[in-house]
């Protein structure tokens, strides 16, 4: 049932936006005697690549949970750029209660208006018109949910390496296990033949 | 989650197979976590909606404060209590579509549990600690 080869399956990939895969080992034996590894280093190679693959984990969790702010943000502003707009033909000014600071407001009379400003940050705000301001906005929506699906893809690609790797090291220090066991018991045969 | 091999000394063949049987049980895991806290915060939101719409109907005033991104924008009742109602439906909703996720991802979760528990018996290990 299992092949020499210690490469991984055809059809995987061999890693993904800089993040290696993890091969996954048919065969204990051959791979620790074709990479020329003794166990411990064998094992000590894996905790390592372990180790890396928690960090980049790290990183990506700390992105995701920014993307994760971000949108609802994105979708509040859409929201009340559809409200102003819905009022423009009436020509009723909408009254606001906003924050000043915290626990203050204050009231804001917002009248019959065309556009729009918008904060694209670092200091920098835009004046669009309603429907720009839709456009530009809708965009931003669209790209930080397609960041945050490729974001999730990595992921979950990172944790399938992860889970390999585990398996890896608890093969091989089970595959040590066995054939210190089996060392142990030779001898003792021997020794019980001879007399 | 603990999955790996906890039996010292038993030579267990793993597969290719068995590996990506592994790791979907892992994704279906992180799944069904993540959908467990979505269902709660969208089950808040329900509620939070429900309350909304009933102290709407115990309050007199014409004008109610309803917030919108991050102002409270004045707006007739009328219009608050149809924007609570499409509100209160959306959530609603996405709520019975990640309750069905969650079943279908448990469903899923225990028919591997039962094709891996075969294979490995003892040395694997698949609940929650």
């Amino acid at each position: 049932m299992s092949s020499s080869s210690p490469s991984g399956s055809g059809g995987e990939l061999t890693e993904r936006r800089g993040i290696p895969a993890a091969k996954f080992i048919q065969d204990v034996e051959t791979y620790l005697s074709q990479s020329g590894l003794d166990p411990n280093s064998a094992l000590a190679f894996h905790q390592e690549r372990l180790q890396q693959y928690k960090v980049v984990e790290m990183k990506l969790l700390a992105q995701q949970r920014d993307l994760q702010a971000k949108i609802p943000d994105i979708e509040k502003c859409l929201e009340v750029v559809a409200t102003l707009e819905a009022r423009k033909g009436t020509g009723e000014a909408l009254l606001a209660d906003f924050e000043v600071s915290e626990g203050i407001y204050s009231r804001a009379c917002i009248e019959d208006t065309d556009s729009v400003c918008l904060w694209l940050g670092a200091n920098v705000m835009l004046e669009y018109s309603c429907d720009e301001a839709t456009a530009l906005l809708k965009n931003n929506l669209e790209n930080a949910k397609a960041s945050l699906e490729v974001l999730v893809a990595d992921l979950q690609f990172l944790r399938d390496q992860v889970t390999v790797t585990q398996v890896t090291i608890a093969r091989v220090y089970n595959w040590d296990v066995h054939q210190r066991r089996v060392k142990q018991v030779t001898p003792t045969a021997i020794a019980a033949a001879d007399s | 989650m603990q999955q790996q091999g906890s039996k010292s000394g038993s030579e267990m063949e793993v597969t290719w197979e068995d590996q990506q049987n592994i790791n979907t049980f892992s994704r279906l895991n992180n799944r069904f976590h993540d959908l467990d806290d979505e269902i709660k915060s969208a089950k808040e939101k329900c509620d939070n909606l429900e309350d909304a719409g009933n102290e709407l109907i115990l309050a007199d005033e014409e004008m109610v404060r309803f917030q919108i991104g991050e102002v409270f924008a004045h707006l007739p009742r009328d219009e608050v209590e149809t924007r609570i109602e499409d509100m209160k439906e959306a959530t609603c909703k996405s709520l019975e579509k990640l309750e069905e996720e969650k079943v279908s991802i448990v469903s899923q979760m225990s028919a591997l549990k039962k094709v891996l528990y075969a294979k490995f018996k003892d040395s694997i290990n698949l609940e929650e600690d």
